[in-house]
């Protein structure tokens, strides 16, 4: 018996817009691009949901509908399904449906499609968290395999899935931990004792996610029937071909007129023609097979480039200085409780604005221009940085009112021995979020630029500490 | 000059595989005088052919001193022309109605006789003397380097029938930035381009202007980029040591002061930038036409106390001034190719440029802007200020890419345009 293992994975980020040094301390929208550029990410959403999610469901539905055998599994970032949910509810509906077949299988994965695990997993815990509560509301459903942003992979990761109950982890099947092994099989991640580990076969994956519209490929164009050939070929030095790859290679990445639907469309068929061959979820795979030996990745390793790192996010200084500023705020952040600043800082830890200041310009940077929405990587850089110089701003603002108010109440307690409320205690998450700052409602004044203090203060972020007009009054 | 001169076609070149190339090249400017970059070009170019072999006869329109090995002739020579000898650098940049004092000859006490003459009255007496000179030579091929060179590059074409090749350092489109084109050095372009076998631009900013404006046909312009050399520099003595002290911030402009290099739109972003940190610093080093404008421009928007101007600065000041700033300008309106960020790349400092410049097409690791977009480049200087890391990955980056950009490559690309006319002529 061989079985398919065919993994989608679905992701949008919200793009930082144009945001300019003007900007900060006056414009808190970081992701509402309106251009006709590819920072808008409606825009976005509108085009690739054409291209790809709607033409791309219909004919997944059509093969469930038509072969009982077919099945996959999927898997979403929070912040697509929160841009489904406002610019294209269709297709948040054809993706439910697909799941209520009970033959498509969601992961499990971090809502904001981080790297948190790797600078602080707390953070990690709740976004995994988060996105776990999210695809019960939407699907029903709760995840028991693991894969994590852009697949990348370690040891502790593992251990961190097994403790958490999942089954399963995914990972790239790279010969550096493979050694002469198959990825076809399924094994067990060092240090872990129950959870297995699913390999991607790259191979097989990247011929349909990168290979398929490429002229100079030998083998283009490529046809189902060779295709599922190929995966008959493993019948016998293996039990599970781990197709992974990123939804959208149907129809953006690999264009319609690749004629990728049209492979789509015959493949389960092509597959399911030799008789001992079938589909699996991710779960069923993991339950059927016995893991085969043990996978060591001691180093972080993912699905990306010619290196299978990090590198791509985290390779220069300009990246790293801007995920470490991110991740330097995470006390200051959470201790606000205010649901609007954590959520614009978990979105500012995305990967893909990393990506956009990646600088590695040989064969494997020329995929990042083609992915980048900015025109150089020192744009993406500024823009972020700029936005999040304005969170700093704000998360110091919180702090400075949350002081002058412990300070007030307590000269309060002193002046009166009064039953006054107990100002101090912080209040709750909702609570916070539905009783914004009180005259929000007027228009704020147009900032007092030209004053010498404003470019001082602007200046002491991230640990501004200066009381402000504005946002006070605002 | 003769320009109704038929064109003798029946040319044999004695080229082979073995026997080496001679070039005979026009230029206005060498080193070591002082100008531009376009003798500083000129001169590595020279350099990198001479290397490979291939003989370099250097034209110049005035007796100079100059370097390297290459066959050097002036224009001036008494031999070869009477009189005339320029006491004045005959700047390529000028208008072409601008007038140089020229000694015309000596009076019979030996006291210099000096004459107005206009730039154009220049390039067409050395035109005239490219025709003596290029029927007493033997070469293969033709080069001439910027307008001032075209005509001499013309009629030494006609005087010999040898290809030619017109180098586009710069065009009357971009020193004028786009308005009051000068009508009689484009009209000396356009013509030149019209005669010559190919035309080479250094960037492909330039080559959309020959094309576009002076309708050359595009498949006669080659793109040869410059090159640079990518030369460990010494720490100097700091300079501006007390401005640092006190935490201000150095952005430095450093060029000519001309409508061409944008310099307004650099006070006006440097306006925006002060708004916002008071603690930036601007250095304009350089002088030209728009000097006066722009001082007064400075005082008008109240930044005398942030904008400071410090002169043409050379060699080891100008140096000291690269390694003294946080960040270096280049907000040129049209720029053909641009050497100023590669020169402060080469003393750790990074730039930002213009997208309406010839180095942005070959440095990724620069900030780039619109010249027009203010707002944008009061943005990026302003972060790139506060963001040090984007200024030290800018430097480490593109100071390994400049290692890339070497004149030999330009030296490489320009003998294959050389055989490739020969090859036209012989079959």
């Amino acid at each position: 018996m061989l079985t398919v293992c065919p993994y989608f994975h679905v992701h949008q980020p919200y793009r930082v817009k144009k945001y300019r040094v003007f900007d900060i301390g006056n414009d808190t929208e970081y992701f509402n691009d309106s251009s006709e550029t590819d920072l808008n990410n409606r825009r976005i959403i509108e085009k690739v949901a054409n291209k790809s999610y709607r033409p791309t469901n219909k004919i997944l539905k059509e093969l469930l509908d038509t072969h009982p055998e077919f099945r996959f599994n999927l898997s979403f970032s929070g912040t697509v399904l929160d841009q489904f949910e406002a610019y294209a509810p269709d297709v948040l509906e054809s993706f439910q449906e697909l799941v209520a077949t009970g033959r498509v299988e969601i992961l499990a994965d971090t809502y904001h499609h981080s790297l948190a695990f790797f600078y602080s997993v707390p953070e990690f815990k709740r976004q995994v968290q988060k996105h776990e509560r999210r695809i019960k509301q939407l699907f029903g459903v709760k995840p028991r395999v693991f894969r994590n942003t852009e697949l990348s992979y370690r040891n502790d990761l593992a251990k961190w899935c097994e403790d958490n109950g999942y089954l399963g982890i995914m990972s790239e099947g790279w010969e550096k931990y493979l050694g002469w092994r198959s990825p076809n099989y399924v094994y067990r991640p060092a240090g872990c004792s129950k959870i297995k580990v699913l390999l991607k076969n790259y191979k097989l994956s990247d011929d349909i996610a990168f290979r398929f519209g490429n002229k100079e490929w030998v083998d283009y164009p490529l046809n189902a029937d060779t295709y599922a050939n190929w995966i008959h070929a493993h019948h016998g030095d293996g039990q599970t071909v781990n197709l992974f790859m990123d939804y959208e290679s149907f129809g953006e990445h690999q264009w319609e007129d690749t004629g990728i639907f049209d492979f789509l469309r015959i493949l389960p068929e092509m597959v399911l023609r030799h008789p001992d061959t079938g589909f699996k979820t991710a779960t069923e795979t993991v339950e059927a097979y016995e893991a085969t030996g043990e996978y060591d990745v001691p180093d972080i390793l993912t699905w990306a480039d010619t290196d299978r790192d990090l590198t791509a996010w985290i390779g220069n200084d300009i990246q790293r200085d801007a995920i470490e500023a991110t991740y330097k705020m995470e006390e200051m952040v959470m201790k606000t409780r205010k649901r609007d600043i954590i959520e614009n800082w978990r979105k500012l830890q995305t990967s893909d604005h990393f990506y956009y200041m990646c600088t590695k310009w040989s064969n494997d940077g020329d995929v990042h221009a083609y992915f980048s929405p900015y025109q150089s990587p020192y744009e993406a850089y500024i823009a972020f940085m700029n936005a999040l110089g304005d969170l700093q701003l704000r998360v110091s603002q919180v702090a400075m009112e949350r002081e002058l108010k412990q300070q007030a109440s307590e000269i309060n307690k002193k002046a009166e021995q009064t039953n006054y409320p107990d100002v101090t205690k912080p209040p709750d998450e909702k609570a916070t979020h539905e009783a914004p700052e009180p005259q929000s409602t007027q228009e704020p004044e147009p900032e007092p630029r030209r004053e010498g203090w404003w470019g001082k203060l602007i200046n002491k972020v991230p640990f501004f500490k200066s009381p402000r007009q504005q946002r006070t009054s605002s | 000059m003769e320009g109704t001169e038929t064109l003798n076609i029946h040319i044999i070149s004695r080229l082979s595989a073995q026997t080496s190339m001679r070039v005979l090249t026009f230029g206005w400017e060498f080193p070591p005088q002082k100008n531009g970059g376009l003798g500083v070009a000129c001169h590595e170019l020279t350099k990198e052919l001479l290397q490979d072999g291939v003989e370099v006869i250097f034209v110049l329109p005035k007796t100079q001193e100059t370097i390297g090995d290459a066959r050097f002739l002036f224009a001036d020579d008494e031999r070869l022309v009477k009189v005339l000898h320029a006491d004045v650098s005959l700047l390529p940049y000028m208008q072409g109605d601008s007038t140089i004092d020229v000694i015309v000859g000596y009076d019979s006490e030996g006291k210099p006789i000096i004459r107005s003459r206009t730039i154009i009255e220049e390039a067409h007496r050395f035109a005239h003397q490219a025709a003596i000179i290029a029927k007493t030579e033997e070469f293969d091929v033709i080069h001439a380097h910027d307008w001032t060179s075209y005509l001499a590059g013309v009629a030494a074409k006609i005087a010999s029938g040898k290809p030619l090749i017109l180098h586009v350092h710069a065009t009357s489109y971009d020193q004028a930035a786009g308005n009051n084109v000068d009508p009689a050095i484009y009209k000396i372009e356009k013509e030149s381009f019209a005669m010559a076998d190919k035309v080479v631009t250094v960037s492909e900013f330039t080559k959309n202007i020959v094309v576009n404006k002076h309708h050359a046909p595009a498949q006669n312009v080659e793109v040869v980029y410059n090159g640079c050399h990518m030369n460990e520099t010494a720490k100097l003595p700091p300079t501006l040591a007390e401005l640092k002290r006190q935490g201000k911030k150095i952005v430095l402009y450093h060029g000519r002061i001309s409508i061409q290099k944008g310099v307004d739109h650099f006070i006006r972003a440097a306006r925006r930038v002060v708004d916002v940190d008071p603690d930036v610093v601007f250095i304009v080093s350089g002088s030209g036409d728009m000097l006066t404008q722009v001082i007064e421009q400075v005082g008008a928007a109240k930044l005398s106390n942030n904008v400071k101007f410090a002169g043409a600065l050379w060699d080891e000041e100008r140096d000291r001034m690269y390694q003294a700033a946080d960040l270096m300008v280049m907000p040129s309106v049209s720029e053909p190719f641009g050497l100023v960020p590669l020169e402060a790349l080469q003393h750790g400092t990074s730039s930002l440029v213009t997208k309406q410049s010839g180095v942005a097409e070959v440095l990724t690791h620069a900030l780039k802007v619109d010249f027009w977009d203010v707002d944008e480049m009061a943005n990026q200087i302003l972060a790139s200020l506060r963001y040090p890391a984007v200024r030290r990955q800018m430097v480490a980056e593109g100071r390994e890419q400049m290692r890339s950009m070497s004149w030999k490559v330009a030296a490489q690309k320009m003998q294959q345009l050389y055989r490739s006319l020969l090859q036209f002529v012989t079959s």
